[in-house]
């Protein structure tokens, strides 16, 4: 059992009894150190609207962020992925065509799913959550207006562990 | 009527004593327990974590986990709540081995600063002469 357990517990009961919009746990441990989710992204430059992001809970949490990061995927048949609030209907008819997870395209988003976030390093505190997490990157990516992979992707990806570390990023451009 | 007492259970309920009530009723922003309820590293509460309040903001925390956070670097001694340099009330603990500790890191954390203020300060006179 982590050593935070009744902190996770909290996080977990709150996203399960206050769901964020377009957001939705697709599955995770007893332990609750390990998520996955689902992101719906409402940015009209993105052809694919649902993205799955996995969520590690180190044993340092939360004096630790998570570590996260996007992965591919199939898609479960019969899953509309209709998470949209009725503010954000989504368009049914592309929705069912879909049927993998892809990797979003972003600036900060490598090709392997690894995310450049200053929240899931050095600016992370105990005060932020899973919940702050999923907020910001689904902002990030709804935000975004520039369809492009990081400059060094090609580079990153031959070298890049499992999940990003810490000190493995050049921050390159803070206005995207 | 004669009552014999066959067996007793004593039970007792604690609170931490302090003069502001609302302190205790909040939670521990690191492990979001209740200051009344003992840290994830604790089985008993007592003096060994004590709270720990806020004297440059008003955030509190357990003694054992506001310990953890500082001990990373990447806190660089910021409240976890407010970012605001964490300074913490030394009227009200009595000196244990792990207030000394949190003392140190405190002390560790303002001395990177200030050196970190100095190196800027010296790139800016280089960048001074530079110019001139």
């Amino acid at each position: 059992m982590h050593p935070f357990h009744k902190r996770l517990l909290k996080e977990f009961k709150s996203l399960n009894k206050n769901p964020l919009p377009s957001i939705k746990i697709l599955s995770n441990n007893e332990n609750l150190t390990n998520f996955d989710f689902e992101i719906e992204i409402t940015n009209g430059l993105y052809d694919d609207k649902l993205y799955k992001l996995v969520v590690v809970i180190t044993k340092e949490y939360p004096v630790s962020p998570p570590k996260a990061k996007f992965v591919v995927g199939t898609r479960e048949a019969g899953e509309s992925g209709s998470t949209g609030t009725s503010e954000n209907p989504i368009d049914v008819s592309s929705d069912t065509m879909q049927s993998s997870y892809k990797i979003p395209i972003h600036p900060h988003i490598y090709s392997n799913g690894h995310i450049c976030l200053n929240l899931l390093g050095d600016d992370w505190t105990p005060a932020c959550t899973i919940e702050s997490i999923l907020i910001s990157l689904q902002s990030m990516i709804n935000n975004n207006t520039d369809m492009t992979r990081p400059p060094d992707d090609n580079r990153y990806i031959k070298y890049a562990g499992e999940f990003a570390s810490k000190d493995g990023f050049v921050y390159h451009d803070d206005s995207v | 009527m004669k009552v014999e007492i066959v067996d007793w259970q004593a039970v007792a309920s604690w609170h931490w004593d302090l003069k502001d009530d609302s302190i205790t009723d909040e939670l521990c922003g690191i492990c979001r327990v209740a200051f009344d309820g003992t840290c994830p590293n604790c089985k008993y509460p007592g003096n060994e974590c004590p709270l720990i309040l806020g004297a440059g903001c008003q955030h509190n925390f357990h003694l054992h986990c506001i310990l953890q956070w500082l001990e990373q670097d990447t806190s660089k001694g910021l409240c976890p709540m407010c970012r605001q340099v964490f300074e913490f009330r030394k009227d009200f603990n009595t000196v244990t081995k792990d207030i000394n500790s949190l003392l140190m890191l405190i002390d560790g954390h303002k001395s990177m600063r200030d050196r970190e203020v100095d190196e800027e300060f010296d790139s800016f006179d280089d960048d001074l002469r530079m110019n001139d």
